[in-house]
């Protein structure tokens, strides 16, 4: 899972509802030499934080249940001194229900499954640099993800501009438990260069391009005849946008993702996010909304199955590799409690429908997929 | 694709018309919901769930680990 941080003159401090009057107190204090040194990204974060979610996760098909996930997790940020900063997670989900082996068909069994990552980073800040080192590790009963990665951020001398080079090696190994592709590995090596600017006192954009290139085994082991090229690219190009408006209280939330990839599939995202201070108890509700599309793989055939499989060609009836479109709602509602205590709320509602395509036609003879999630987060600040 | 260039062309020509805080103007960009992720494990677990069901993984950053989902 990728996630850096690239901000600019700000790092972590109390959210909206932890302290009302915020943005007011912030402003006050932002004077030359009064600055508090936990809203500034250039010097290490001088509060730790625990938190730990819950998310309950399912998915169903006309008339079909699928997947069920439940997820505990849990994320620790701990300053070291003046100039380090320790952080990590975990999480462990616990997977059942049925999968597709090819198109809408689900596997007549039961699946169950598990899942257990964690991940450790050590950042230094050094002058104009911080500098981090990471370590990551995700296991399953069939496969194992093991990688590290360097950061750096390089921050202008007036703090409104960030530069971000990144880059990640990962190892994985896959042993499907049907004996299918037994000791099978996959390497790759991500890139990431990117830019986060303060534009105005209300503005701030982030630019993120990522290069991914791999090699090893790409193939589903439990969908009959799938065969993926053993090398894949791509790029992705993330831009996001953040504008505060005072006189509502109110942040809006921009983001675009656009990914090219060498298995022929292109998708566009689009994210607006709107986080609304409520004047009662330092409530803050988000309403969010998320647009995606994508075209289809190379090797993606349409049903029926195995309709256009040529022994030794790449093939997949893996409708995640189809043309579709994707639309996600959901709601955020956060609050404060007690003694550094905030607890947040957040429901989603996902539905893929190869009718939303908008970039040419949405691949025929696919049903619509539809998900729904709920996450609980209880965070601390000390 | 050219679309899309020009929309970066434009939006990059916005930018350098800005003016960019002084130290005492970034009251509001160190407001929680004005950084681009805040709650890292939330983000995490957002992106996580795509990757699961899409075809298109990453640009958020380089070092997460991968997952047998995909």
């Amino acid at each position: 899972m990728a996630w850096v941080e690239a901000a600019v003159g700000v790092t972590r401090v109390e959210r909206p509802h932890e302290k009302r009057g915020g943005a007011l107190l912030l402003s006050a204090l932002a004077l030359p030499g009064v600055v508090p040194t936990d809203a500034n990204a250039q010097s290490a974060p001088d509060k730790g934080i625990f938190e730990a979610q819950y998310l309950s996760y399912r998915d169903w098909q006309p008339g079909r249940n699928r997947m069920k996930v439940d997820a505990p997790a849990f994320y620790a940020l701990m300053p070291i001194g003046d100039t380090w900063v320790v952080e990590g997670g975990m999480v462990y989900d616990s997977m059942s229900g049925a999968s597709p082996l090819y198109f809408n068909v689900l596997s007549g069994a039961s699946v169950g499954d598990y899942r257990t990552a964690g991940d450790i980073k050590v950042t230094k800040y050094v002058g104009n640099q911080a500098v981090s080192v990471g370590a990551f590790v995700s296991s399953e009963q069939d496969f194992l993800s093991r990688g590290a990665s360097l950061n750096v951020q390089y921050f202008s001398e007036d703090r409104n501009r960030t530069w971000l080079l990144g880059v990640a090696g990962t190892n994985d190994r896959i042993n499907a438990t049907n004996g299918v592709a037994p000791n099978s590995t996959r390497n790759s090596v991500e890139f990431v260069v990117g830019i986060t600017q303060a534009l105005s006192p209300s503005d701030i954009v982030q630019s993120n391009l990522t290069y991914y290139t791999g090699h090893g085994y790409y193939s589903d082991p439990y969908k009959p005849l799938d065969t993926r090229p053993s090398d894949r690219q791509t790029w992705a190009w993330l831009t996001r946008y953040n504008h505060y408006f005072a006189d509502a209280d109110a942040t809006l939330k921009l983001g675009y993702r656009l990914l090219l990839d060498s298995f022929g599939s292109t998708s566009n995202a689009v994210d607006v996010a709107w986080a609304q201070g409520l004047p009662w108890y330092g409530i803050a509700v988000t309403p969010a909304l998320r647009f995606y599309t994508q075209t289809a793989a190379n090797f993606y055939k349409n049903p029926p199955f195995p309709s256009g499989y040529v022994d030794g060609d790449n093939y997949s009836a893996d409708t995640r590799l189809a043309s579709f479109g994707a639309i996600t709602a959901g709601v955020t509602v956060a609050a404060p409690l007690w003694d550094g205590w905030n607890v947040s709320l957040r429901a989603d509602y996902y539905r893929q429908d190869p009718d939303w395509q908008i970039f040419g036609t949405g691949s025929p003879g696919i049903q619509i997929f539809a998900a729904r999630w709920f996450q609980v987060n209880l965070t601390k600040n000390f | 694709m050219r679309i899309l260039i020009a929309l970066a062309c434009l939006a990059l020509a916005s930018c350098a018309s800005m003016d960019p805080p002084k130290p005492w103007e970034k009251g509001n960009l160190a407001r929680p919901d004005m950084q681009f992720d805040y709650d890292r494990l939330d983000t995490r677990t957002q992106q996580h769930i795509y990757t699961s069901k899409e075809a298109a993984t990453g640009g958020y950053g380089v070092g997460g680990g991968g997952c047998g989902c995909n």
